[in-house]
């Protein structure tokens, strides 16, 4: 996949007004229908990431420097009514907390019908179809009941998948997850997760992960990148990270992780394990 | 009257409910003040509140009776006035103190008239006095004689002495030193006066017993008419001064006994046109003001009968001129209140070019004939009256609008802007001479409202009334007791 | 819409229509002074009796009712739409937008209304027509009571343009009027709801103390506010209760406009 044009490839450095950088020379490339993991702890700046590649920073006065080549386009370079007609029609952005994200006083029929008119025109018909046909893409009830519900009448999971299917609705080239699967419960979370492999290789999408959760992406993604302190401290292939880390804090990370097999036959070996693992 | 007065003279009621049972009995009068005093010197008052204070504390040469109407001796026990009605001399009364003790001469009255008089002092009171230009005299050939000259002839200048209590020259408490029957002895702004009985009151009454029988008065201030009438009902004050028509029929269906209709009062409510020549009104309009048809027309246009019955329920009387029956020595019984008459109304519009057309009535140019009334908002009756005027004239095709003013708007416009047709207003009286009214009537005058400020009378019958005004005193001087 | 809010909307209709019907129905004129009978207990000529100058009170009520129901509504509608157009708006765009619209908003709280009106009346001729000179109260109502509710709905809209949805919305490439008309005014209604219900039986009342500047209903035309101020300093509920029909036409009309508009219910 190194070898084809990247899809997205930026370098970055953000910050707030009045406070130091957050991102600091942040690169990274994804390749067309490649799903790229990004890890770090809360506070590392993966979210401010997220929308400083979509430009969706400036409400909350931060500002990004550097470039984000995304289809031979800068997108920082480009005038806000061209960006527009990329945010969710060619980058689609699923963000964090599914019930906030969606607007409390609007039916999810509406806010569908809206995310759809953004980018699109034609009959309601149409328009109709498509909206149903991405929530079925997403495993929700394609049908006028779930439509006229108001997000306070369905569940986290369900509301995280509306945000996936409005996220997919024109069949972006690339999504961009914030901490998708962070409000869920672990077994919601396991098939949200599922839900993304499988609409990236169904749709031929590719994936920014951006998770704090080493194993959620690890089953996931193709290739990982390690954000810490506002820096990629390292990026490569999931075999490689888990196999071979060489930044302490990706060592750190590895050994932090819980072992299956270990917790299996108890504790203290794998304690043992993964104390050994640990450079001194 | 030219000016088209509409009527009414409202009745002053007077309303005394256990007065009589506390006469003799040394307790304490409790009534309301409807606002603030706003002076406790007595040359200063310009107001009702002050003006009831004044009353009961003051100690005056001479008073007019209330109830008679004649001028009886207080401080002074003879006067005369001179032929030219310049100067009054007074003999005055002997062993009279001050309420602090401080005794009672003649130097008092020249103290106190040199300071009416002093034009530093802008007093209301000494207003009236003001005949010409020059020094006012005062002659002290002994400490019980005093003669007051002043540079002209005064009109009805013994009675304008009722206003004038007397202060003290040498007192240290200045003017809290009365003569009066009362003084005042504590006073909390917005909240209460208290009076209390004056120890060196000189008089007594027949059997020698020394005055005044109550103890003291107590007046709260209160402004709410309701409450004032609540707390009469549950005898908490014990008499409300000056009730309205409603109120006085509310209190008769509920508590006749307690009541006593005292008759009409001085005051008056009247409407007059705009007559001012450079007012910013359409001339046409100026030109149906100035005429005297259409204001006789109007006059006979407006149902008094009516307002008095419907507004005052009876507590009014239609009237003709600007003197109220109340007033005896000045009404005349003779005029006749004009009737209610729109068929003349029409004949005296007809002369002036007027005509129908359906339901409108219109001038010799075509013009509509429509106007303003303007009156005081917040005056129920005003808009009472001002409502069936509308309806009346309304019959006759003419069309009115009705527009209430605040106070101070309704001021400006008819005594700066002229910016308005026609208005309704009341005149308060508290003297029944004419003379007192001189601001209104002369033509000069700044009070003469519907054309204030004349250079020189611009019609015939105000140079008439000028002249009438200016005989008045003149004629009155020499008048003695 | 629920049954109760149907009912709302079928007394409101029954009010207006009623009160059209009846005008006809009912014998007096709102203007006629029956002088003889001022004051009159309800009797069947006057079912309400008639008022102090003797005017069929019956008559009056209802002409008060098409003066105040049709332009008390249309006053708070107008208010509402500026609280909100310049509410919203300045708290959506934000910065220098912001920042002029609430000095503007300040300016507009802080002004002397007093002495406002005053020059308004200074500046009317006299000769305006009783029924100009409500359409003209009602308009100057209308478009001076938006400023403290425009704050309210400034704050709201900014707490709303950095919340989460809104951000989901521009990712999804929406923008400008349209985002806001469509995610951020319905997060709105029910202060524009509460302005609209305020601001109607407060406009019916403002209407009546205008009239102590010269503005407001001119006479001989009723208003609901101007047969409420008769009910000042009165005492009779026991002795003269039908003098409360207008308050309690007026307290029948906010409520029907509080059902009608009440926020549909959202179960959990």
């Amino acid at each position: 996949m190194n070898t084809s044009e990247p899809l997205l490839s930026i370098s970055l450095s953000v910050g707030y007004r009045g406070k130091s950088a957050v991102l600091r020379n942040v690169a990274l490339e994804i390749a067309p229908g490649e799903v790229l993991g990004l890890v770090g702890q809360s506070g590392s700046g993966k979210s401010t990431l997220a929308l400083a590649i979509l430009r969706l920073l400036e409400l909350k006065r931060g500002r990004a420097e550097g470039t984000a080549n995304f289809q031979g386009r800068d997108l920082i370079a480009l005038k806000e009514s061209e960006l527009r007609r990329i945010r969710g029609k060619e980058i689609g952005l699923v963000l964090q907390s599914p019930l906030s994200s969606l607007n409390p006083a609007l039916r999810i029929g509406t806010q569908m019908f809206e995310a759809w008119g953004a980018h699109a025109r034609g009959p309601s018909e149409r328009r109709r179809h498509s909206v149903l046909e991405a929530l079925a893409s997403v495993s929700l009830p394609a049908d006028d009941v779930f439509l006229q519900r108001y997000p306070s009448q369905i569940s986290v999971g369900q509301a995280q998948r509306v945000l996936i299917a409005m996220a997919v609705l024109h069949r972006p080239s690339l999504l961009i997850a914030d901490e998708p699967t962070s409000a869920l419960d672990v077994i919601t979370q396991s098939e949200i997760l599922a839900l993304f492999g499988k609409l990236n290789k169904e749709m031929g999408m590719a994936v920014l992960y951006i998770s704090h959760d080493l194993l959620s992406v690890a089953s996931l993604c193709h290739r990982i990148a390690i954000l810490h302190e506002g820096v990629i401290v390292e990026c490569g292939r999931v075999a490689q990270i888990f196999g071979y880390p060489v930044h302490p804090y990706t060592q750190r990370l590895v050994q932090a992780m819980p072992d299956k097999t270990a917790l299996i036959a108890r504790a203290p070996v794998a304690r043992l394990a993964a104390s050994a693992a640990v450079p001194t | 009257m030219k000016r088209r007065s509409i009527l009414a003279f409202l009745i002053f009621v007077l309303v005394l409910t256990r007065v009589l049972s506390y006469a003799q009995s040394g307790d304490e009068l409790r009534f309301y003040l409807r606002s603030d005093p706003k002076t406790f010197n007595p040359l200063l008052v310009a107001d009702d509140a002050s003006e009831t204070i004044r009353y009961l504390t003051g100690g005056v040469l001479v008073r007019v009776n209330r109830q008679t109407q004649q001028l009886q001796p207080e401080l002074a026990t003879a006067w005369k006035l001179s032929k030219d009605g310049k100067s009054i001399s007074f003999n005055l009364r002997e062993h009279v103190y001050f309420s602090d003790g401080t005794p009672f001469s003649a130097q008092d009255v020249a103290y106190t008239v040199q300071h009416l008089m002093d034009p530093a002092v802008h007093s209301p009171t000494g207003d009236s006095f003001r005949s010409g230009s020059g020094e006012v005299r005062t002659d002290v050939p002994s400490p019980n004689r005093i003669t007051i000259s002043f540079p002209a002839p005064v009109a009805g200048m013994d009675k304008l002495f009722d206003h004038v209590a007397v202060l003290s020259s040498r007192s240290p408490k200045q003017e809290m030193a009365v003569l009066g029957p009362f003084y005042v002895a504590d006073y909390k702004s917005g909240s209460y006066v208290l009076l209390k009985r004056n120890p060196n009151y000189w008089k007594r009454d027949s059997a020698g017993r020394q005055l005044p029988y109550l103890n003291s008065i107590r007046m709260d201030i209160q402004s709410n008419r309701d409450i004032e009438e609540l707390k009469f009902r549950r005898g908490e004050i014990d008499l409300v001064n000056s009730l309205d028509s409603e109120y006085y029929d509310r209190l008769a269906s509920t508590s006749a006994k307690l009541l006593h209709d005292a008759g009409p009062s001085l005051d008056s409510e009247q409407m007059w046109f705009n007559q001012v020549g450079n007012a910013p009104i359409p001339a046409y309009k100026k030109e149906w003001f100035r005429s005297t048809n259409f204001r006789r027309a109007i006059s006979l246009g407006i149902n008094r009968a009516d307002l008095c019955r419907v507004v005052f329920a009876l507590h009014a009387r239609p009237a003709v001129g600007p003197v109220s029956p109340a007033n005896k020595f000045w009404f005349n019984t003779k005029l006749q209140p004009q009737s209610f008459d729109p068929a003349s109304a029409l004949r005296f519009l007809q002369q002036d070019g007027f005509r129908r057309e359906g339901s409108t009535l219109r001038d010799r140019d075509g013009h509509p004939v429509e106007f303003s009334i303007i009156t005081n908002s917040g005056n129920k009756y005003r808009e009472r009256m001002t409502t069936m005027i509308q309806l009346d004239l309304g019959n006759l095709g003419i069309h009115v609008n009705v527009v209430t003013l605040d106070f101070p708007s309704l001021i400006e416009r008819i005594t700066q802007s002229f910016n308005y047709e026609a208005a309704l207003l009341g005149l308060v009286n508290d003297d029944l001479d004419p003379n007192a009214q001189m601001n209104v009537w002369l033509s000069s005058a700044e009070n003469h409202q519907w054309n204030p400020s004349e250079k020189s009378p611009e019609t015939n019958w105000e140079a008439e009334i000028d002249r009438l005004m200016r005989a008045q005193p003149d004629e009155g001087a020499g008048v003695g007791h | 819409m629920s049954g109760i809010q149907k009912f709302a909307c079928w007394t409101l209709a029954a009010i207006v229509l009623g009160g059209i019907a009846l005008s006809i129905i009912v014998p007096a004129d709102y203007t006629v002074q029956f002088r003889e009978t001022p004051n009159a207990v309800p009797t069947h000529q006057h079912l309400l009796g008639t008022d102090e100058l003797g005017r069929d009170r019956l008559a009056r009520v209802l002409y008060g009712t098409r003066i105040s129901l049709l332009l008390a509504p249309a006053a708070a509608f107008l208010s509402t739409l500026m609280a909100a157009l310049i509410g919203v708006v300045s708290g959506y765009f934000g910065s220098w937008c912001e920042r002029l619209a609430l000095a503007v908003t300040d300016l507009v709280l802080s002004l002397p209304w007093l002495f406002l009106m005053l020059a308004v009346r200074a500046v009317l001729p006299l000769n305006v027509s009783p029924l100009t000179s409500v359409v003209i109260t009602f308009l100057l109502l209308g478009l001076l009571g938006w400023a403290a509710s425009a704050r309210v709905l400034c704050t709201g809209t900014r707490v709303l343009r950095n919340s989460d949805f809104i951000l989901q919305a521009r990712a999804s490439g929406l923008h400008g009027f349209r985002l806001l008309a469509v995610h951020i005014i319905p997060n709105l209604k029910p202060v524009l709801y509460a302005q609209f219900l305020i601001s109607v039986p407060v406009f019916i009342l403002s209407e009546a103390n205008l009239g102590i500047l010269g503005l407001g209903v001119a006479e001989p035309l009723p208003s609901w506010g101007s047969l409420l101020r008769e009910l000042e300093g009165w005492g009779g509920f026991s002795t003269e209760p039908w003098k409360l029909a207008p308050m309690l036409l007026l307290i029948l009309v906010v409520s029907c406009f509080q059902v009608i508009l009440a926020r549909e219910e959202v179960s959990a």
